[in-house]
């Protein structure tokens, strides 16, 4: 098929093809989409202190001490081939 | 006297790196010392920052747990400080910083999961664009068509890795019931992230598809690109292309370009 052919069959098949189906599925998602957006813009504040910082009660040093080395303990374990390479 | 800048320095220190409080800090609070005070700020600057990973990082968080995670970002905080006034800056570089992460290493697909993230974090807050107009698009003859430029919309990117990072990406968004067992030699990955109102989508990429949309990307017309891709991918696709990037909402717009 020549180029000219190939290229009008194709932006064709999009023309009659239309983009109902696309609309459709932006619509489908918009119920998931308001709660992330939320969570997301809410980062953006200083009032986020959620993870373990209550200010004055746990305000020490201790915090920033590196005195362990942590162990990946997620759901990486469940990806097989993931922790055998040796680097 | 110390200037304003000077103390704020000196402030800056104090907080991002952890430095001792200079003695000229003279200010009293009934309850507890300047140090304490200090320490207070600096735990919660930590704090905002941590978050604000963990909400762009939501996959590496959960492959590696919460206490590894918190132990990383707090290297990578020390590593990288946050250098803008906008939180949704903080954390481009946690791809890189992975590479070299020694407690990490065995990981091998972590910093490629980390990349695809950021991609994710990007588009959802790349510029809205308006979807391709397909009317616009039916006035164009089609001698015409293979001088189109097409655009791209400002969220779409392309991620590649060696492993299977789109399978491990959508093993981990919510709906999904975490169970799941993946093989890491399963095969090299291109993955292209977009998005649809405000969804950011992640989908697997054909090489040939890639291909095009770089010289696509490149600025170059619908039809020399077609031509190039074709020299590379004799079995390319041009139609299931162009239907599956419109779908995703990756090509948005076109000028008829130079017409000859």
């Amino acid at each position: 098929m020549d180029k000219q052919k190939l290229l009008s069959v194709a932006i064709g098949g999009l023309l009659a093809l239309g983009l109902a189906s696309n609309a459709s599925a932006a619509d489908k998602k918009m119920d998931k989409e308001q709660c992330f957006g939320i969570a997301k813009a809410g980062k953006n504040d200083c009032s986020s202190n959620k993870s373990a910082h209550s200010c004055a009660g746990q305000a020490t040093k201790n915090n920033d001490a590196q005195d362990f080395v942590a162990v990946p303990k997620g759901t990486c374990d469940k990806i097989a081939g993931g922790t055998l390479k040796v680097m | 006297m110390l200037a304003l800048s000077d103390d704020l320095t000196v402030f800056g220190s104090a907080i991002v790196r952890g430095e001792a409080v200079s003695p000229l800090v003279d200010t009293v609070y009934p309850h507890y010392s300047v140090a304490t005070a200090i320490d207070i700020y600096r735990n919660n600057y930590c704090g905002n920052l941590h978050d604000a990973l963990a909400s762009a990082y939501p996959v590496i968080y959960q492959l590696v747990g919460d206490d590894f995670f918190r132990f990383l970002a707090r290297q990578f905080i020390a590593q990288y400080p946050s250098c803008s006034a906008n939180l949704h800056h903080f954390g481009a570089e946690l791809a890189d910083f992975l590479t070299t992460f020694e407690p990490a290493q065995k990981l091998v697909y972590l910093a490629d999961v980390a990349a695809l993230e950021w991609a994710c974090h990007r588009a959802y807050f790349a510029d809205d664009a308006v979807m391709l107009d397909i009317n616009k698009l039916a006035q164009i003859p089609p001698e015409q068509y293979s001088d189109l430029i097409m655009r791209i919309h400002p969220a779409s990117q392309v991620v590649r890795s060696r492993y299977p990072i789109n399978a491990i990406w959508h093993a981990h968004q919510s709906g999904e019931n975490g169970d799941f067992h993946i093989e890491l030699d399963s095969g090299t990955n291109i993955v292209l992230v977009s998005r649809i109102a405000d969804v950011v989508q992640v989908n697997e990429l054909e090489e040939d598809c890639a291909a095009w949309l770089h010289e696509i990307q490149a600025g170059r017309a619908m039809g020399v690109a077609t031509d190039l891709t074709l020299e590379r991918f004799p079995d390319f696709d041009l139609h299931a292309a162009l239907l599956n990037l419109v779908r995703q909402n990756i090509l948005i717009d076109f000028n008829p370009g130079v017409i000859t």
